[in-house]
């Protein structure tokens, strides 16, 4: 790359982490009734490093956000930020998720 | 070893804090396991990173023999305030670091997680990889081992060493669910630049390496950004605050991308071919978030405890995890022989860490989380300065200014006086 003023999309950093998904256990879920319920900073959206959490769109929606934990980095940020405990959060079982080879 | 135990010593986590303790109980001859969740040592950890070489020499002497204990050690130490369209580095070249244990030296974790953890495996230790602990095994109110999956494993002392998210430290009821301002979130970036083109870019020679903190231009968040030369990598990244990022309604990875994008940091990466997007929490630390460092059955060591400093121009844990795991392990030893395992005797590992440098320092610097905390520090104070700069070098044809008239009339225009002598005061006490 030279020095040419570029913005990666967040998708194109992810495909360089290795991650391995489990297709048997969610190691995150949050409770949709309780953000629609409660929540008015939305931290997920803006805490996490890897945009799992993303602003819902249209009338239908359980929640103001949803959670896609395909490229979750197990950083722990939205159980952190999250004002009403809405983040069940867990690690993922051994061996799955993220597999950093040079961090 | 009595039938009730599968081991004398259970670890759970093998970042540097518990193979520092692992290490240590296993030169002793004493049984330890230490239980990893990742596919290998380090496969889960994230740092800039530059470890102390005396406190890493503390633990495995000689170190810098092996080779892969390290990448570079640090002989430059730069420090930058950037604004939008400018930047300010401070540049020290410190060759006198250039001598074994040496000062700095900088490290992947991926390597030197695995690298430590075979230190702790060749003394003895067993490590098992691919293993979560989701629980304790509770005998009345003491910890008597670990629980993964359908599998029970009996210590007769647990040491949390699980980082920076404390689940287990909770379910030890060690420490209370954590509070968003006591985190920062970091995002790091690695570089792929072949050894040449680092050494001509960066002036350096051999194992010589540089690091870069960084301040300013991210968009107002409390936060700074680090850059280390690796032997043919650079690592680079960005702090934030967490909490500021939804007050400000600011997605960190558009910082990040944001920051990236300047002309100062586009020169440091040019050319260099991104290999691995990495994320991790930092506990910003200090003496407010330490967990309770015992327990029945058990002590807490490292990130788990809270042992860290993240001070902006200051990001240290490894150190701390190091200290911490050698002293657990010390410790250790001592609540072994005496055969008993209530907080009584594992109060043992406190006092010895009050000794070390670890505990001082985060006494020493209690009230530099705070400090950092302010928002002037991260986005005017950069701004200030380059602007004084700018002033002072840029010919418009007229006479130029006296160096300090300049500065004076700069900074009246554009600072509160009585906040900032307030500002610098609080930095100088709690730096
Ligand atoms: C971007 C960034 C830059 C940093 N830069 C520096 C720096 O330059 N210098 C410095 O000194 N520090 C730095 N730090 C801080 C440093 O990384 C931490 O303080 C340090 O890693 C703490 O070590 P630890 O052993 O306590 O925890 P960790 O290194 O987090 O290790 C914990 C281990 O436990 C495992 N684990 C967790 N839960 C379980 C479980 N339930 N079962 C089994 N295993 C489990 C994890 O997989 C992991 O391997 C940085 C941190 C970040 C994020
Ligand atoms: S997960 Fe938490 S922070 Fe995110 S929308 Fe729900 S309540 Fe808000
Ligand atoms: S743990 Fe980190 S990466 Fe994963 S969803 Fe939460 S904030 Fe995002």
């Amino acid at each position: 790359m030279s020095d040419a003023k570029k913005v990666m999309t967040i998708d194109e950093k992810l495909d360089l982490t290795k991650i391995t998904t489990d297709h048997n256990y969610e190691h995150i879920t949050i409770n949709p009734a309780i953000c629609k319920a409660k929540c008015t900073t939305h931290d997920c959206v803006y805490g996490c490093p890897a945009d799992c959490y993303k602003f819902t769109e249209g009338e239908d929606a359980e929640g103001p956000v949803s959670y896609d934990s395909v490229a979750c980095l197990e950083c722990g940020v939205c159980r952190v930020v999250c004002p009403h405990g809405s983040v069940d959060w867990h690690n993922p079982k051994g061996g799955f998720g993220v597999e950093f080879k040079h961090s | 070893m009595s039938e009730e135990y599968d081991f004398d010593v259970a670890i759970v986590g093998a970042g540097p804090a518990g193979c520092a303790a692992a290490l240590v109980l296993a030169q002793a001859g004493i049984e330890v396991v230490v239980l990893e969740r990742g596919q290998y040592p380090g496969a889960k950890n994230v740092s800039g990173a530059a470890i102390y070489g005396p406190v890493l020499n503390n633990l495995v002497p000689n170190y810098w023999e092996d080779k892969e204990s390290f990448e570079r050690h640090l002989t430059t130490k730069k420090i930058t305030m950037m604004s939008e369209a400018r930047s300010m580095t401070i540049d020290v070249d410190l060759r006198d670091f250039n001598q074994t244990p040496y000062n700095g030296i900088t490290v992947l974790r991926p390597k030197f997680d695995r690298w430590l953890s075979e230190k702790a495996e060749a003394a003895g230790a067993m490590i098992l990889p691919d293993t979560m602990v989701e629980d304790f095994v509770w005998k009345d109110k003491q910890i008597v081992g670990v629980k993964s999956g359908e599998e029970e494993l009996r210590a007769k002392l647990v040491i949390i060493a699980e980082g920076t998210n404390r689940i287990l430290t909770e379910k030890a009821k060690l420490a209370k669910h954590p509070h968003a301002h006591h985190y920062a979130v970091a995002m790091k970036e690695t570089y792929e630049l072949p050894k040449k083109q680092i050494e001509e870019r960066f002036h350096v020679t051999g194992t010589e390496g540089i690091s870069n903190e960084i301040l300013g231009h991210s968009r107002g968040i409390p936060g700074g950004g680090f850059f280390y030369t690796n032997e043919n990598t650079l690592s680079f990244g960005l702090i934030l605050n967490a909490k500021s990022l939804a007050e400000k309604k600011l997605k960190a990875t558009e910082v990040f991308e944001d920051f990236k994008n300047h002309s100062y940091i586009r020169k440091l990466l040019k050319d260099a071919k991104m290999i691995e997007y990495s994320a991790h929490m930092i506990p910003k630390g200090g003496f407010k978030n330490l967990s309770k460092l015992y327990g029945n059955g058990v002590i807490v060591v490292g990130d788990a405890a809270g042992m860290a400093l993240n001070a902006g121009l200051y990001m240290e844990g490894m150190n701390f995890a190091l200290e911490s795991g050698r002293i657990a392990g010390e410790a250790a030893k001592k609540i072994l022989e005496s055969n008993n395992y209530t907080k009584k005797s594992t109060k043992i590992y406190k006092n010895e860490l009050k000794k070390s440098f670890a505990y001082q320092d985060l006494k020493t610097f209690k009230r530099a989380a705070k400090f950092l905390e302010n928002e002037r520090i991260f986005a005017h104070y950069p701004e200030l300065i380059n602007g004084l700069f700018y002033r002072l070098l840029k010919n418009n044809g007229k006479p130029r200014e006296k160096i300090t008239r300049a500065a004076i009339k700069h900074i009246i225009t554009r600072t509160k006086i009585l906040k900032a002598i307030k500002d610098v005061i609080g930095g100088l006490t709690s730096l």
